[in-house]
């Protein structure tokens, strides 16, 4: 085979095997570097106990999603239900309120989102690693802070917060709503067009950034889209232990 | 013969390429999902997801039942004006619209607490299964919000003072050893707030006022 003949044979299969062996030593450079969250457990125990959280976690999607499905079939029929007297028209209307005040109808209007990110920064020697992660108490405070600049509802990465809704932590990532939800925390609210500014006004806020940005470098960000969409809550609004109250002075509002 | 051989070479080195490819996206969906966790917080996980599920599925139950009622219902030209009153009245008891009555403690808080201290006490009510909650006469809805100094905490802008209650309708039991065991949220408070004494009393009945917001949003409306 003269060198001329060699040179034009290469294109081929070597190029392509070039290729898938440079896409291969790429692939195994990005696994070795995958930059992993700052704290990382590795044990044999654990793999037994991510599987069944990872079925049980599968699980709830699927009741979920059921919980959604059914309550719009339910709404639907509930609406298209007629009478003459007017009366099913006001208990709907009454639904609709109750359902929109107890988180189970999507929103969507003027807001802002708000992102909460662990730092990036090395520790400190004096100071703990978990200083520098997005801890639930950081998000309970911006919460807070949204709810005292006007928010009117609130979703953490898709997690409606409602009147039962619980925020802790649990190991370097959060529960809301028993939900799992790891950083960034994705924080968004419904609230006036004005939200973002009074927000930034109040003086807890300024704190929060103080107190939690400044020294640790947890990554506070956020957006102002032009419209926010907040998603229904999709849990038991059944109480066990809680009833109507049998006096008749209960509120008439809402 | 010389072309087999190549193509025996790729296919191998695309069959590795391939494997790897699969590894690392089952390691990212999986594993990676819950690297942040001790084998201790995946128990905790599993124990939430266990006790969720099965109020999901109850919740589910209750829905399915609703759903082939309504549908009965409307086979027969019914107009299921009860069905509605007590959907209406299952979801106000939730949203914290309608006074509510049941089982569960009583806080009572002495001492210059913050209003983030207020705070993480109701955060951990409702972490222990509380599922209606309210700080004095003031209802605590989604919007209601404790702030304030220490001494100087205040709850939707009522003052709350040296000494305030707070009322929590749920299993009284759990309430209580969730709040008061060593190490929760009552030896928390201690350790940043040492003049602030907490008292928890389980009661088998307490009265919850309704809330006087307005919960239904001016600046969204329903996505549907």
């Amino acid at each position: 085979m003269s060198a001329r003949a060699r040179i034009r044979a290469i294109p081929t299969w070597q190029v392509t095997l070039g290729v898938a062996l440079l896409g291969l030593g790429f692939l195994i450079a990005a696994q070795l570097a995958a930059e992993g969250p700052r704290i990382r457990y590795t044990s044999q125990e654990r793999a037994p106990l991510v599987e069944i959280a990872t079925e049980l976690q599968a699980e709830r999607e699927e009741l979920t999603a059921s919980i959604l499905d059914l309550r719009r079939q339910i709404q639907s029929i509930e609406g298209s239900v007629a009478d003459s007297a007017g009366v099913v028209k006001d208990l709907n209307d009454r639904l609709l309120a109750a359902r929109i005040a107890a988180g189970l109808i999507p929103l969507t209007g003027t807001g802002i989102v708000l992102q909460l990110a662990d730092s990036l920064e090395p520790a400190a020697p004096d100071t703990s690693e978990g200083d520098y992660l997005v801890s639930a108490r950081d998000i309970r405070a911006v919460v807070e802070e949204l709810w005292g600049a006007g928010a009117e509802a609130i979703a953490i990465n898709g997690e409606r917060i409602t009147p039962t809704t619980a925020i802790i932590d649990l190991g370097a990532s959060v529960l809301v709503n028993s939900s799992y939800v790891s950083a960034p925390y994705q924080i968004a609210a419904l609230g006036p067009p004005d939200l973002y500014p009074r927000l930034a006004a109040s003086a807890g806020f300024v704190d929060f950034i103080r107190a939690r940005a400044q020294p640790y470098g947890i990554q506070v960000s956020f957006a102002e889209p032009e419209t926010v969409d907040i998603p229904a809550f999709a849990g038991t609004v059944t109480l066990r232990y809680a009833r109507p109250e049998p006096s008749p002075q209960a509120s008439p509002g809402g | 013969m010389h072309v087999r051989r190549n193509q025996i070479t790729i296919a191998a080195v695309a069959f590795v390429l391939g494997l790897l490819v699969i590894v690392q996206l089952r390691t990212q969906a999986s594993e990676a999902a819950y690297a942040g966790l001790s084998s201790q917080d995946l128990t905790i996980l599993v124990a939430n997801l266990n006790d969720r599920n099965d109020q999901l599925r109850r919740e589910v139950a209750t829905l399915d039942r609703d759903l082939t009622r309504l549908t009965q219902n409307t086979e027969r030209g019914d107009a299921s004006i009860n069905e509605l009153r007590t959907d209406l009245q299952r979801v106000r008891l939730y949203a914290g619209l309608d006074a509510a009555s049941g089982p569960g403690v009583i806080l009572t808080i002495r001492g210059p607490i913050d209003g983030s201290g207020v705070e993480d006490l109701v955060n951990e009510l409702r972490n222990a299964g509380a599922e209606a909650i309210s700080i004095e006469d003031v209802r605590v809805v989604p919007g209601t919000v404790a702030t304030g100094l220490p001494g100087l905490a205040r709850v939707d802008g009522t003052p709350l003072g040296e000494m305030f209650e707070v009322l929590a309708i749920g299993p009284p039991d759990k309430l209580t050893g969730s709040l008061t065991r060593s190490g929760g949220i009552i030896a928390q408070l201690g350790a940043t707030l040492p003049d602030v004494v907490v008292d928890v009393t389980p009661v088998e009945r307490l009265d919850l006022p309704a809330t006087d917001r307005n919960l239904v949003p001016t600046n969204g409306r329903p996505l549907l």
